[in-house]
């Protein structure tokens, strides 16, 4: 049981929770500065096929994977350009992308489906990959999935151990007091925010190259969505990220075995549960009443002054 | 930055949302014209084809009308809940329920005459649908759920229900392995208006449009729920219960949607499919934007974004151009309409 | 121990040797127009080290303006600022900064949710990473030196407002600002705070810098000023050294121009019933409160803000539940009052913050009207407006309520036609108890006079409970006086017991004979 189920789920959960990972963090950065974005489905869907469509013309995944990336903080721009630059709601522009960003992806993608271009695919790292479980959980992964373990060290180290990162916290609770200490607020909002998109469409570009790689619209699956809630369920903390992305990974992972399987379980009952999951999880951070983290200018435009 | 600034104007520009909507619409339409371009495809044939098929014929004006009628009532409630600032993003989910809630009433009662079971489904839809609002509405109120994200959640999993249902307990039998319920018996189908292909659903729909306008221009409740849109702190103020009329928008707006699945099943399918869920609850809330939460306006910009949808889909058949560039035209046009209502309440003026 | 009346700068705390200095910075006739309302108006002003200049004016007379001009938050339509004699051009805060100026806000500019250290390096250039620990090293040691005791490591959400106003001085001595300006300091400070604060001020300029202090309080201007510069409606009015002044009856006359310090004359009213009564109230952030309001009478609380005036304004209008049998209105338990609260006759709030609490502020007058009215203009399920419209144009022209047109948004209203619209609707409703919080506070005389008048006239019909932080208003006004401080009312006197009204600073302190 534990060699034969165990322990593949937690691999595939570590898989399926790492493009979650990428988005969280993301949208953390986004939001820390300020700036509520629920473009991070759009976001992902979009650099989901710009990684697909760069690995498939130049055969370069890396190549591909700053692409998703870059086009993931194209996305942001557009959001910042609505929301920062014309104080839009930020609300609806959220939206807005998302609706826009899945309806690219698909238009975009409709010549390449069933394609497939070259990607991540994994590999053992020696040494750690010989430990009993854990070696097979954590060290028979893809790049991706190695990178992706760096990166909340360096988040947590760059939110409150750089000067960038602490001007960046203090834009997203009071840009009146960062514009008062000589700080440019907008602009360090568009650095959050760009830097965000650029971190969501990794975790877009993760879907096209390393999670399948073959081209299929409607990658994205909902996934930016559940990166949306788990900033909330993670108090604004990437450690917490960490934990809640693999927890859905778990449940997406798991949820695929079931099917495979072939249990009674109608699947539309089995595909609900990471949706419900969504819920509970927002459910069981707000009775730990601790949304009030949350930037206190999160969502709030700076208006201009004379 | 660029040596422009923006300053506030001393009164709003009031020829400001008439225009800004022309633009978004405009550069919308260039835009989506490069994207075919991009495509290999003629922008200028596209665009002829897309006019044709939103307005160019009698089927054509025909068809947007039918497809107004989801459209509209769906926006309809989502604006009563964006008025009060709650952000119901679950038109699509509530859509869903209330197609089911009315499938539940033709399915288990097929042999009540149409002048009973017709309000029954109605009313289930509406029961149906507003208990899919109300979940999400309790939670921010109980918790302070965020309803942005609960609401889309119940989305994904209203459809699933929809699908589980289909494939499952209401599955037709002699449907050879197609998803779908068995036609619905004769009164519960909901008829055409004498020789069109408009059916009575479009009457509910001028009546729910009314209701709602007159509710929230004449009543006092219409009046408590404005206010409460203007933020928590006046609302507490004015002694206002917030969290009832929270409750209360979420109720109507999805038992609006609800009524919207229940036509769409009833007059346009007959029976319950999955292939009713095209997005009308997400292409409402564009609407309800572009409308600025206006019941006529509502109607016209639904009518408009539903014309759109038929002409993406005459593209579709003619130019096999693939059914998202109607969400890429929503998006842009929700996009450019969001950045230029900046116009509104501010001047570009060159720095000096 | 040092109450307000004698705050005066001993002599050891004078600064020398700054006699013939140049000027630290000009300002050049500097002028300001928001749209079509002019905030400054060709204003010159110079400030030389080791000088304390008072800038003194009614609010809105434009202080907050200048000084955002000159913290580089905002830009002058005409006219410039010169740094040691050259001319600048500021574009943000940051040329400000480096110029030597900073700026310590009235609503003070920091984050709460980080530390004092962090707050202290917030927007200093330096490496790319930062070290807690020597950055708290360094701030500790600053705090000592100048001795302003705080711990760098505390949050500011943990702090006092005292300790915060700490913080954001440390900021500017970090910085090694050399014009210190300080927009209403004390108006969160004990009178015992505000005494270490002037000393403070004192210290540093002896140091050689330059203060700016605004404020429109008489007796602090004259206890710590070199030089009193006065605006008003957004001009430079009078300019003199603080020798020149001969008291604060003179102070006053120079600030209002010319004119005599607003008084207005209180007439006799029947006391009446209990309208409010407090009993024993412990609870909300507040510990043993008696306090009762008759029909026609006023009854002020006053104290430091944040005190418990909030609380107890929440609890008696009804925002916040109090503890049970504490609160008794028109002599029903709170619990039964507000379950029975009819439109009118009843209780009316006047809260301080009248665009977002008291009014909506993208609704019209008729919907502002109906706020609270709404009750009085329903028939069955149905709002008449037209008959509320015809009362809001009565009002707005019985209250001269400009722009004179019931179509206007809230926010296009100036603060004092706010007011005046908010306590027309009031008072309309012929309330029996009257909670105003801070009812003048922003207005220019003649809006105060105005409200002054009409809150003395419903004292026929009600009962008032005036929270108010400016003691001048409480005289005006109060026919007794409640002195609150940390949640307790320390005293409660009627206004005519003027030894207690010459103490009550002690009392605002928590200081009991």
């Amino acid at each position: 049981m534990l060699e034969s189920f165990i322990v593949p789920l937690l691999a595939a959960t570590v898989q399926s929770g790492t493009p979650i990972l990428y988005a969280t963090l993301g949208e953390i950065l986004t939001e820390k500065g300020g700036i509520l974005n629920l473009g991070v489905e759009g976001m992902m869907s979009m650099a989901a096929f710009v990684a697909f469509a760069v690995a498939y013309t130049t055969g370069n995944p890396w190549l591909a994977f700053i692409c998703g990336g870059l086009a993931g903080t194209v996305m942001a721009m557009l959001h910042g350009f609505v929301c920062i630059t014309c104080l839009g709601n930020q609300v609806v522009s959220g939206l807005a992308l998302t609706i826009l960003g899945v309806g690219l992806c698909n238009f975009l993608g409709t010549p390449f489906i069933g394609l497939a271009a070259p990607g991540f695919s994994k590999f053992a790292v020696p040494v750690l990959s010989s430990i009993p479980y854990l070696g097979k959980i954590f060290f028979r992964q893809d790049a991706l999935v190695y990178f992706c373990y760096f990166i909340p060290f360096i988040f947590m180290i760059f939110m409150n151990r750089t000067r960038l990162g602490i001007a960046i916290t203090a834009v997203g609770e009071k840009p009146g007091a960062a514009a008062a200490a000589g700080l440019k607020a907008v602009k360090l909002r568009w650095m959050a925010l760009l830097g965000g998109g650029f971190l969501i469409g990794l975790g877009g570009a993760y879907l096209s190259l390393a999670y399948t790689h073959l081209w299929a619209n409607g990658l994205a699956g909902g996934r930016g969505w559940i990166a949306v809630a788990l900033v909330i369920f993670a108090f604004w903390r990437p450690g917490r990220a960490v934990f809640g992305a693999y927890l859905f990974g778990g449940v997406m992972a798991f949820q695929l075995r079931l099917q495979a399987i072939g249990t009674h379980i109608p699947s539309s009952l089995l595909l609900m549960l990471p949706y419900a999951l969504t819920i509970l999880v927002l459910i069981f951070s707000a009775v730990r009443g601790r949304g009030g983290n949350a930037p206190s200018h999160l969502g709030i435009n700076i208006e201009p002054e004379g | 930055m660029l040596g422009y600034r923006l300053q506030k104007r001393d009164e709003p520009w009031s020829w400001g949302a008439p225009i800004i909507v022309v633009g978004a619409l405009v550069l919308s339409l260039g835009i989506s014209a490069l994207l075919l371009k991009l495509q290999g495809k003629s922008a200028v044939e596209g665009l002829f084809v897309l006019w044709q098929g939103s307005f160019g014929a009698s089927w054509a004006l025909e068809d947007a009308l039918l497809k107004s009628i989801p459209i509209f009532l769906c926006a309809l409630g989502v604006a009563t809940a964006f008025r009060m600032q709650v952000w119901n993003i679950g038109a699509e989910g509530q859509f869903a329920l209330g197609a089911i809630g009315a499938t539940w009433a033709a399915l288990n009662f097929p042999d009540l005459p149409g002048y009973l079971l017709m309000p029954l489904m109605f009313f289930s839809a509406a029961v149906f649908g507003g208990f899919w609002a109300y979940i999400p509405a309790i939670l921010r109120l109980k918790l302070k759920v965020n309803e942005i994200i609960s609401t889309l959640m119940l989305n994904y999993i209203a459809i699933l229900l929809l699908e589980y249902l289909v494939f499952g307990v209401w599955k037709d039998p002699k449907s050879y392995g197609f998803p779908v319920t068995p036609e619905f018996t004769g009164g519960a189908v909901i008829g055409q208006i004498g020789d069109s292909r408009l059916h009575w659903g479009f009457v509910v729909c001028i009546g729910a449009g009314l209701g709602m306008w007159a509710f929230m221009r004449f009543t006092r409740l219409g009046f408590d729920i404005k206010v409460a849109g203007e933020g928590q702190r006046v609302a507490m103020y004015s002694r206002l219960p917030y969290g009832k009329l929270t409750i209360l928008v979420m109720a109507i707006s999805g038992a609006l949607a609800g009524w919207a699945g229940c036509i769409e099943t009833s007059a346009v399918v007959n029976r319950l499919q999955p292939s009713i869920m095209v997005g009308y609850g997400y292409t409402a809330i564009v609407v309800a934007w572009l409308a600025r939460l206006h019941p006529l306006y509502i109607a016209i910009s639904a009518y408009l974004l539903a014309a759109l949808r038929v002409g993406v889909e005459n593209m579709q058949l003619e130019l096999q151009i693939p059914a998202a560039f109607g969400s890429i035209m929503e998006g842009l046009i929700l996009m450019s309409v969001l950045a230029g209502q900046m116009l509104v309440t501010y001047k570009i003026r060159r720095k000096k | 121990m040092k109450g307000p009346q004698d705050l005066t700068r001993p002599d050891s705390q004078k600064a020398t040797g700054f006699a013939d200095a140049a000027p630290l910075i000009s300002l050049k006739g500097i002028t300001k127009r928001f749209g079509k309302v002019v905030a400054n108006k060709d204003i010159s002003l110079d400030l030389y080290p080791g000088r304390i200049k008072a800038l003194l004016g009614e609010n809105g007379a434009g202080k907050s303006t200048l000084m955002n001009m000159l913290a580089g938050r905002f830009k002058p339509d005409e006219g410039y600022i010169e740094v040691d004699g050259v001319r600048k051009e500021f574009t943000s805060s940051k040329d400000a900064i480096k110029a030597g100026i900073g700026m310590v806000y009235q609503h003070f500019m920091l984050v709460e949710t980080m530390t004092v250290a962090e707050n202290v390096l917030l927007g200093q250039e330096g490496s790319f990473f930062i070290n807690p620990r020597e950055m708290n090293d360094r701030v500790r040691k600053l705090a000592v030196d100048y001795e302003l005791e705080i711990d760098p490591t505390a949050r500011i959400s943990d702090l006092s407002m005292g300790e915060k106003q700490r913080v954001e001085i440390l900021k500017l001595l970090y910085r090694e600002s050399r014009v210190l300006i300080f927009d209403e300091p004390t108006a969160v400070l004990t009178p015992r705070e505000a005494f270490r604060l002037f000393e403070a001020l004192w210290a540093m300029t002896r140091l050689g810098k330059s203060v700016v202090f605004i404020s429109h309080k008489l007796e602090e201007v004259m206890a710590i000023a070199d030089e009193v510069a006065i605006l008003r409606r957004g001009a430079i009015d009078d300019e003199v050294m603080r020798d020149k002044i001969t008291s604060k009856a003179d102070l006053a006359c120079r600030m209002v121009g010319k004119e005599v310090l607003l008084e207005v004359t209180k007439e006799d009213v029947e006391i009446g019933e209990k309208v409010l009564e407090v009993k024993n109230m412990t609870g909300i952030g507040l510990r043993g409160i008696n306090l009762h309001v008759r029909k026609g009478e006023v009854v002020a609380i006053v104290g430091v803000a944040g005190n418990g005036q909030q609380e107890l304004v929440e609890g008696v209008s009804g925002l916040r539940k109090p503890p049970k049998d504490t609160i008794f209105i028109m002599n029903k338990p709170w619990r039964k009052f507000f379950a029975e609260m009819t439109w009118n006759n009843s209780m009316s709030y006047i809260p301080e913050d009248r665009l977002d609490l008291a009014t909506a502020r993208n609704l019209d007058l008729v919907d502002n009207l109906l706020l609270t009215t709404g009750k009085g203009f329903t028939k069955g399920p149905f709002l008449q407006r037209d008959k509320a419209a015809k009362v809001a144009q009565e009002l707005v022209e019985e209250y001269d309520v400009r722009p004179g047109r019931i179509q206007a948004l809230a926010w296009q209203l100036s603060g004092g036609n706010l007011q005046k619209m908010v306590l027309a609707r009031e008072l309309y409703r012929q309330p029996h108890l009257i909670v105003a919080e801070q009812p003048t506070q922003g207005l220019d005389i003649s809006a105060t006079e105005e409200v002054w008048n009409k809150l003395l006239e419903a004292r026929k019909m009600a009962g008032i409970l005036l929270i108010t932080g400016d003691l001048g208003e409480a005289v005006q006004l109060a026919d007794r006086v409640a002195v609150m401080y940390c949640g307790q009312i320390m005293d409660e006197f009627p206004v005519t017991d003027t030894a207690k009204l010459d103490n009550i600073g002690l009392l605002m302190a928590g200081v009991r004979e």
